[in-house]
């Protein structure tokens, strides 16, 4: 099975249960597929910024996140549905948030 | 005196943020949220107010016959309760509006669940 | 005195509670609001820079018959050049952002007149409100009334969702209020810790106290501000996580009202970024935060445009996403970068309400906004077609247009801060970002109509195509003559970097 097959499967398992059950188009797998892409790359390319602090660090992760990327393959599915539009999953984002930017702000900055 | 009153505010705004916090979150009804919301609010305004407070301070307003120097020294700080008093205006607004919009959708749903409201 | 100052607020509010008064009175209505749009923009535009006192008390040390016979104790230190009133500052990077405001806010009026039968007071005056806030926001030196400010645009943004008549409109605004009141008390205590640690809210007297050791920067409690400030920050301008909400606030509001938000956005994103960067640039780990959350920003923003079906929401996730650019740009911290930056929200703002009222004329037309069941536009529309198209190119950052300028200008910045892998992430996402707008532009314009498809046969009205013409003539001028453009923004840019 390659990767086209494995993420028009894992749509329409989104679309079964969001209780969408229009058949997937070809714009819809392409759509996601663009988007697998870019999330996946825009983020490896990201991680190289680590070479400013250690480089064998960011030669690690580099290697590590895109093997990551290999394995949890169809990314973008579990992304979008984890960004939907009920308050509660928001509200829980927003705290979660909250308490990374307090921590990361006041960890970072004492220590840093 | 256990605490002092500046920290014991102070205390309890965090108390309420937190409280409003855990409220906004976890509870279901939607008019409980907006009071959990209130309470957040509350503690921000709370906590603006604790401020500007000083152990031992006269209230800001300079009288005739005070010493300059004893009214600079002693004058608790009149900035905080200026804002806050904005802040409440603006809190009272937000909650109203809130209230509204939960009447219309009362309406509409016939139920005052956030889940089977604002889920997605 | 400079009266024009205070007036660029003072006008669209009190006529915005006049006209809320007359809500019926459809004539009267059109008739004042057409006067006051046409003064937003001109109002700054005649204006000349300065700073305006409210209450008329300057700094003492620029008032000396006030400061005659006080003790030493306030004449002698920095209290001496403290501001006891509440400023306004306006200066050039200030007047450019509030013209292409009140330029947006303008056609937003007008359109928003003339596409309905009945022209309601109730919509202008939300609209004249939002905008008056957003102009004091970029206008006030003083964070506390920066606040007030905010919370009025807050509620103008959602009484514009309430107002759209769209499908779950009460809904989506209520959503924003509920996360508005977590956000905005928390970014109440930011300013409340920075009124604590430095007894000021006049954000040049905090940088004054902080830049000459009058209170410790290191201090704990200066971070805690700081980290509060930008989350609300992050609400306020709809960055990760707020960047669902802020997307189904766009697409639940008409063209109109979802141009203007979306220019909320961008010029509260300035404003606010301005006042993080004026404060707290001392700290290495704020400039690093803000690239960061930039970079989430565009990426989330983005990846999840090109998987919506629902085209206000597609343009609303992209407008997100494109917030990131300016992010980038005020994050670098240089001067260039900065300058970059604020030139992509004036392009920005400009481009993003373009494409809102440009597919607009969509939902003009046929009343669906589901891009499965749209197609075969362009024989019903080519002439709003071809806007749209040179919108979708400008917003890629195709040239000659203005996002080209300065996307060109934030990768230089980026190549000079020694972070190539930034200007890489830049250039890829506005590839993707082109994908999407073409895939849009593709169904519902390209490809063959759908039977069931029911459009009016209505024309769509001249002022919507006249604005899009004007916003494409704003473009272009920016695009062939950045200078014009960059001259206005790079004193400011100067000053904070």
């Amino acid at each position: 099975m390659n990767i086209y097959d494995i993420i028009l499967k894992k749509i329409k398992d989104v679309r079964m249960e969001t209780g969408d059950d229009e058949p997937v188009s070809n714009m819809a797998a392409s759509s996601m597929l663009t988007a697998e892409i870019t999330i996946i790359s825009t983020l490896l390319i990201a991680v190289v910024m680590l070479r400013l602090l250690n480089k064998t660090l960011m030669i690690g992760s580099v290697v590590l996140i895109f093997v990551l990327a290999i394995v949890a393959m169809p990314i973008m599915p579990r992304l979008k549905r984890e960004q939907n539009d009920s308050l509660a999953s928001m509200s829980f984002y927003v705290i979660i948030g909250l308490g990374i930017i307090v921590t990361l702000f006041y960890w970072g900055n004492l220590n840093g | 005196m256990i605490m002092d009153t500046q920290l014991a505010s102070l205390l309890t705004a965090g108390a309420l943020i937190v409280i409003g916090i855990f409220g906004t979150l976890f509870l279901d009804n939607l008019i409980k949220k907006v009071i959990s919301l209130a309470f957040i609010g509350d503690g921000a305004n709370l906590f603006l107010i604790a401020m500007g407070y000083k152990v031992g301070g006269i209230v800001y307003i300079f009288l005739p016959g005070m010493s300059m120097s004893n009214f600079s020294q002693n004058a608790s700080y009149p900035l905080p309760f200026a804002l806050v008093l904005t802040s409440i205006v603006i809190g009272a607004s937000t909650m109203a509006v809130m209230l509204g919009i939960i009447i219309l959708l009362n309406k509409k749903y016939g139920s005052l669940s956030a889940s089977k409201i604002l889920g997605e | 005195m400079n009266y024009l100052i205070p007036l660029m607020v003072v006008i669209p509010i009190t006529c915005a509670l006049f006209l809320n008064l007359l809500h019926e009175r459809t004539r009267t209505v059109k008739a004042i609001s057409i006067i006051v749009a046409l003064a937003l923009p001109t109002v700054p535009l005649i204006a000349n820079y300065g700073v305006q006192y409210f209450g008329g008390y300057p700094p003492l040390a620029q008032n000396p018959t006030i400061a005659v016979g006080l003790p030493t104790l306030i004449t002698g230190t920095a209290l001496n050049i403290f501001h006891p009133a509440i400023t306004y500052v306006f200066g050039s990077a200030q007047k450019l952002m509030i013209v292409i405001l009140g330029f947006i806010a303008l056609f937003a009026i007008y359109i928003s007149l003339y596409e309905v039968k009945k022209a309601s007071g109730v919509y202008a005056y939300l609209m004249l409100m939002g905008t008056a806030s957003i102009i004091a926001m970029l206008l006030s030196d003083d964070i506390f009334n920066l606040y007030v400010f905010f919370e009025i645009a807050a509620l103008a943004q959602v009484g514009i969702v309430l107002v759209s008549k769209v499908d779950y409109n009460y809904e989506t605004a209520l959503k924003y209020m509920i996360l508005g009141s977590i956000a905005s008390p928390l970014l109440l205590i930011g300013i409340a810790l920075l009124l604590g640690v430095t007894g000021n809210v006049n954000i040049t007297d905090i940088v004054y106290s902080i830049q000459h050791g009058l209170v410790n920067p290191q201090s704990p409690v200066l971070l805690m501000a700081c980290s509060l400030i930008i989350f609300g920050w992050l609400y306020g301008t709809g960055l990760p996580p707020f960047h669902t909400i802020k997307s189904a606030m766009y697409s639940k509001a008409l063209p109109t009202g979802a141009a203007l938000l979306q220019a909320f956005s961008v010029f509260s994103f300035v404003a606010i970024g301005i006042i993080i960067l004026r404060i707290f640039s001392y700290l290495p780990f704020a400039h690093i935060f803000i690239i960061g959350i930039s970079l989430v920003a565009m990426t989330l923003g983005i990846t999840m445009a090109i998987t919506q079906t629902d085209f206000k929401r597609l343009i609303a996730y992209l407008a997100v996403g494109e917030l990131g650019y300016i992010g980038i740009g005020l994050g670098l911290g240089t001067a260039l970068g900065i300058t970059a930056g604020l030139f992509q929200a004036v392009n920005e703002a400009v481009i993003t309400a373009f494409l809102f009222i440009g597919f607009g004329t969509i939902m003009y037309k046929t009343k669906e906004t589901d891009m499965r069941k749209l197609g075969g536009m362009l024989v019903e529309t080519p002439k709003s077609a071809l806007l749209v198209l040179l919108a979708g190119l400008a917003m890629a950052g195709v040239p000659p247009f203005n996002a080209f300028q300065s996307k060109l200008m934030l990768v230089q910045a980026s190549l000079n801060s020694g972070l190539p892998e930034i200007a890489i992430i830049m250039v890829l996402l506005s590839i993707v970002t082109f994908m999407t707008f073409m895939r849009a532009f593709h169904t519902i314009y390209l490809r063959p109509k759908p039977a069931d498809l029911e459009i009016k046969n209505e024309k769509i009205p001249n002022i919507t195509l006249v604005a899009m013409v004007a916003f494409l003539v704003v473009c272009l001028v920016f695009g062939l003559f950045p200078q014009i453009a960059t001259n206005f923004l790079q004193g400011m840019a100067m000053s904070i970097a």
